[in-house]
């Protein structure tokens, strides 16, 4: 390979595909349930081929002028994507939370958080969600030094504990509040619980579809000591949606 | 040391739940509340996200993002004492 070329992923369409069926995921929510059940096939589509083609052969590349690629240029590049994506949610979520302090420090009353939530499932939760994150840890260090049962391990120790989190929140917590009376139509306290916990709920259910996928290719042989980038960059993600209920649980269970 | 560092994280979660019941005025009280979790996500970020093992420029995005968050907090606060 000559200096002016350097070993680079494949080049791939599976972004504009997944942005195709998010597109139509949402569109269909809105106006035609049926075309967001197409948006969820096409999604599972553009995954699909971005995953397979991840365990790919590489492929030379042009290398990029100095200008273009500083200061980046010593990072990984599925790493340093997995970031980019991840400062698109510290944007979301940051945007919510801060409409939600200024909506609630602009009203004259708000119910009291220990008289409408559960501070020790609040608290319970965070304990499953530090545990999972931990879990995931185990997972990646274990395959770096070639041990692929604690990988195995690592992964549905955090799957099934991610699971349970949203089995305490989805099919407990909520119901509990609706049967109280406390809704997602309770005013701003409750839009503002439930459209953010729901929001970090979602992203707990990716990060199940996701570890899943690590479990699936774990269990297939599909990583080795030197080659597990998924597992680190998914961890990624699953440490961020983490990192978001440390802020969601003191600011609606204890504040 | 990240079962450590998981304990530690622990900790701290049952420190908050117990600042809550504290006497003192509730203004404070939020704010060490908070300040104990931004301290326990940036634990999570450095050390189980390996940002303190990275090249630095890495940091440089969720930093840049973290700062454009805290832009908007300090207009909602500033929209807010103007009543708007």
């Amino acid at each position: 390979m000559s200096e002016d070329y350097v070993e680079e992923g494949k080049s791939t369409y599976s972004p504009i595909i997944l942005a195709a069926g998010i597109a139509l995921l949402l569109l269909g929510l809105v106006l035609f349930f049926p075309i967001a059940i197409a948006g969820i096939v096409v999604i599972g589509l553009g995954l699909y081929k971005f995953f397979r083609e991840g365990a790919s052969e590489k492929f030379a590349g042009l290398k990029e002028s100095l200008e273009e690629r500083w200061p980046l240029e010593t990072l990984n590049k599925e790493k340093l994507g997995v970031w980019i994506f991840l400062v698109s949610e510290i944007l979301i979520f940051g945007s919510l939370i801060v409409a939600y302090a200024y909506v609630r420090l602009s009203s004259d009353s708000w119910p009291v958080a220990s008289q409408t939530h559960d501070v020790l499932l609040g608290m319970s939760n965070t304990i499953i969600l530090l545990t999972s994150s931990l879990a995931m840890i185990y997972a990646l260090y274990s395959i770096r030094a070639g041990n692929a049962k604690g990988l195995k391990t690592g992964l549905v120790g955090a799957f099934v504990l991610g699971a349970a989190f949203l089995v305490i929140k989805l099919g407990y917590e909520w119901p509990t509040y609706y049967r109280n009376g406390f809704t997602i139509s309770s005013g701003l306290p409750g839009s503002t619980y439930f459209v953010l916990t729901g929001l970090h709920a979602v992203h707990v259910g990716a990060g199940l579809v996701a570890v899943g996928y690590l479990i699936f290719r774990a269990y297939s042989g599909g990583f080795t000591s030197t080659k597990h980038s998924a597992v680190e960059n998914i961890g990624l993600y699953w440490h961020f949606v983490d990192i978001v209920w440390m802020f969601l649980f003191p600011l609606f269970y204890l504040i | 040391m990240y079962v450590g560092i998981w304990l530690g994280l622990v900790v701290a979660t049952v420190a908050e739940v117990l600042t809550r019941s504290l006497a003192g005025a509730a203004s404070l009280l939020a704010l060490i509340i908070l300040l104990i979790s931004s301290g326990k996500a940036i634990v999570i970020a450095m050390y189980y996200q390996h940002l303190r093992y990275e090249d630095w420029h890495l940091a440089i995005l969720p930093i840049a993002a973290v700062v454009g968050v805290v832009f908007l907090a300090v207009a909602a606060v500033l929209s807010m004492g103007m009543g708007m």
